[in-house]
């Protein structure tokens, strides 16, 4: 199976900014909890990074998985998580080279 | 079970058995603008890979979404007549990862010579659904790539299911156009497009008519979309070299 990687850019949709405190708390460990169960199944997370002074989107994460169905499982873990209710965003996958 | 909305009247999630599970959608623009680039080894090398494609369980015709007796021969949309880009189409792969490692034999092949792509991949949500006179071969096709909007996300499961609702009216006057719909694809987790709708049409004005029912419903307040009309015909024909 060749390695894939996924992309991830995202910025706040304009109501998360009406949630308070303890309602951001809850949804971020929600979606923590998925991307840690992601990392626990194998899969490389290879950061996140800030990235608005020169894009349309706020943050990147870059992760790699062992197949593209894992990589779309990831996501659909974090929208039935809410996620992309609050965050827009825009992915992007790709197929390791080997070269 | 991954359909990010419920069914409704006219979409139903999708049980696929053997039939494929995965699409792959194209948008390109032709580059072979100097001799050398791309020549006809290269399109022998394309229709290749589409041949091992086919034999691999892909669809190749939107023709063959709805009628599995029709024939596999590669379809797309010329759409260089009203848009930026030269064609476009979709094709349904057996899984995600035959989906994408597909689109980069294409390339290898001799595609990325002939074309500047956008490719994007999707997993089929919906099953397909036919109009009247489904059975009829339409001759053109209408493709609609959309996303939720900001509005759509804030608002609460019983203002989405509503919505969907009131764009079934507008779903409904669609098949009785004569539209054939085939179901619905997931692009979100790989590009910034949500959703693809792939439609069979008899020509650009159905299109357009089908489009006034869905901004009656308000079917835009909720989406962001592009929509790609074009006319079907053979890949094969669709790739010529321009450049003996």
């Amino acid at each position: 199976m060749t390695q894939s990687v996924w992309i991830h850019y995202s910025r706040p949709r304009p109501h998360w900014y009406l949630l308070d405190e303890a309602q951001k708390l809850t949804l971020t460990e929600a979606w923590q909890a998925v991307r840690d169960k992601a990392s626990a199944g194998g899969a490389q997370y290879n950061g996140r990074f800030h990235i608005r002074g020169q894009h349309d989107f706020q943050e990147v994460e870059i992760w790699k998985f062992a197949s593209t169905t894992e990589a779309f499982e990831h996501w659909q873990a974090l929208c039935a998580a809410r996620y992309n209710e609050f965050f827009a965003f825009s992915n992007n996958i790709g197929l390791e080279t080997g070269t | 079970m991954t359909s990010l909305t419920g069914d409704t009247d006219v979409f139903s999630t999708a049980s696929f058995g053997a039939s494929p599970k995965a699409s792959v959608m194209f948008v390109a623009t032709r580059q072979d603008d100097l001799p050398g680039i791309y020549g006809e080894a290269h399109r022998r090398a394309i229709l290749a890979v589409l041949d091992e494609l086919a034999a691999e369980g892909w669809t190749l015709s939107l023709r063959r979404v709805f009628d599995p007796e029709a024939p596999n021969a590669p379809r797309a949309l010329a759409t260089g007549f009203t848009h930026s880009h030269d064609i476009a189409g979709v094709f349904e792969a057996p899984d995600l990862e035959s989906a994408l490692a597909g689109t980069v034999r294409l390339e290898k092949a001799g595609w990325a010579r002939a074309f500047r792509t956008e490719w994007l991949m999707g997993v089929k949500e919906f099953a397909p659904v036919m109009g009247k006179g489904a059975l009829t071969d339409h001759g053109w096709s209408f493709l609609a790539l959309w996303e939720w909007n900001d509005q759509w996300c804030e608002a609460t499961p019983a203002e989405r299911t509503e919505y969907d609702f009131e764009c079934d009216i507008a779903f409904k006057g669609d098949l009785a156009l004569g539209v054939n719909i085939a179901g619905r694809h997931r692009l979100d987790w790989s590009h910034g497009w949500h959703h693809l709708g792939a439609w069979e049409i008899d020509g650009p004005d159905t299109a357009d008519a089908a489009i006034r029912g869905h901004e009656e419903v308000a079917d835009f307040k909720f989406t962001t979309s592009r929509h790609i009309v074009g006319r079907l015909e053979p890949l094969a024909e669709l790739i010529a070299p321009r450049h003996a």
